[in-house]
């Protein structure tokens, strides 16, 4: 564990108690207990089809909690979705982009629907510090799946959100691309945001303050080293 | 909130006219259908004039069908549908900002095809023009907002062309029924209009009450 991190807080951002989760008759989760608090990155480890993404999915709320208690800023997250998403924010495989519409229009898109006011040069700003400045005015369709995740992670630094979920956010970008993903999430964690993650890449979250957690048979279990391997 | 729906909508036309899908397949559908009818009938005016409500209705319901099949289309790429789900706004304004959309490019193509009826069947019902649209965009009000909630339930289906007819056509055979009575009395010197109006209303209020509410519950999972 990493040694600058600390635990859990009384007030933590996330908490989820005896979370389970099952497709029809495969429990995927069973039993799911974390805390996270502010200015906290924990990794979630674990191999293809243990759950990571099914609980990132009940994490940001698109999959309802049916079995367990999901806090998120205090708010019982079953009874208040809407609020939870207001606080939280997720990218994962799909980058939820609508190749139609330029880079700027999508952000406005998100942001609207996020009820944010932003102007056009706060967009082009965010634009700017993904590197995709340049492609400000140019249709996603056409953009390469490593340009698609800096612009879903652009909306990060719009939203400013409590807690960040990220699955596999490593893939799809080059090496000066994860660098940069690096950096940005640092700043974010020291403002006090909260991440969770699911990766299969210790090294390049190695740079991270985290928290490595290993998820097999349903059952999410703190690691001191990631062994993201292990089945 | 109302930005939201705005938004939604904006995304949807501003997309189709952009790419020229839906909004062209709607208007070439539209004139074929006329086009068959007139060839198939062959009517005189005073028996084109007793038609044009039928055909104007019918028109209208294969168009918007061929729009709905079409309306989640956008939401398919990159997981945008999973997107506006984790958006925090109310499920129901999600489910206003696609009907929007959805109404808008039908409500542009009944404009299109009524006077183009006219012209095709030699009918001289000119001076009814805006009352005909009116009860055309009051019966699609209801229509669209069915059809949305149906496109939704339908999504993921392998036939959800065929599924979406076949859900769409019964539910909404009462809707249909008094537009065509409707703009049948507009037509007529001594028609009632205003039962037929007043069943529209309804149906509309019904079919939009109900259905932002079956569109959130339809979205958990």
């Amino acid at each position: 564990m990493n040694p600058a991190v600390t635990d859990a807080t009384d007030q933590p951002v996330a908490r989820l108690e005896g979370v389970r989760h099952r497709y029809g008759r495969h429990l995927v989760l069973a039993g799911v207990d974390l805390n996270v608090a502010r200015g906290e990155c924990v990794v979630l480890y674990g191999a293809n089809g243990s759950g990571k993404s099914t609980l990132l999915a009940l994490l940001s709320t698109r999959y309802a909690i049916r079995e367990g208690a999901y806090h998120l800023d205090g708010l019982d997250v079953r009874h208040h979705g809407q609020e939870a998403r207001e606080r939280l924010l997720f990218v994962g495989h799909h980058t939820h982009l609508y190749g139609h519409l330029t880079s700027v229009e999508n952000l406005l898109f998100f942001s609207d629907l996020r009820g944010l006011s932003v102007s056009e040069p706060q967009l082009r700003r965010a634009l700017d510090t993904v590197g995709l400045a340049k492609a400000a005015d140019k249709p996603v369709q056409w953009f390469s799946a490593g340009m698609r995740k800096r612009l879903a992670l652009a909306r990060m630094l719009l939203a400013q959100p409590l807690l960040l979920l990220l699955d596999e956010p490593y893939s799809a970008l080059d090496t000066q691309g994860v660098n940069w993903l690096n950096a940005m999430l640092t700043d974010y964690l020291n403002q006090g945001g909260a991440v969770i993650m699911a990766s299969h890449d210790p090294e390049r979250v190695a740079v991270l303050h985290h928290r490595p957690h290993h998820l097999a048979r349903g059952i999410l279990t703190p690691l001191d080293t990631p062994r993201p391997e292990v089945a | 909130m109302f930005k939201a729906i705005y938004r939604i909508a904006w995304k949807d036309v501003a997309g189709d006219l952009r790419r020229r899908a839906t909004l062209s397949s709607m208007l070439f559908f539209a004139i074929s259908v006329l086009v068959v009818f007139q060839a198939a009938f062959e009517p005189d005016r005073k028996e084109a004039l007793r038609l044009l409500p039928g055909l104007l209705w019918a028109t209208t319901l294969f168009t918007t069908l061929v729009g709905l099949g079409r309306v989640f289309q956008a939401e398919e790429e990159d997981g945008a549908f999973e997107g506006l789900l984790l958006a925090s706004v109310p499920r129901g304004v999600i489910f206003f900002g696609k009907w929007l959309g959805n109404l808008l490019l039908t409500l542009l193509v009944e404009f299109l095809i009524l006077p183009l009826t006219m012209v095709l069947f030699n009918v001289d019902a000119w001076a009814h023009i805006p009352a005909i649209l009116a009860i055309l965009a009051l019966g699609t009000l209801g229509l669209t907002g069915l059809g949305t909630l149906l496109a939704a339930m339908t999504r993921g289906a392998r036939s959800r062309e065929t599924l979406l007819a076949l859900l769409l056509l019964p539910l909404t055979a009462p809707l249909l029924i008094s537009g065509v009575q409707a703009v049948a009395a507009i037509l007529a010197t001594d028609g009632q209009v205003a039962p037929w109006l007043k069943l529209l209303v309804i149906f509309d209020v019904v079919y939009l009450a109900m259905t932002p509410w079956a569109f959130g519950w339809l979205v958990e999972e």
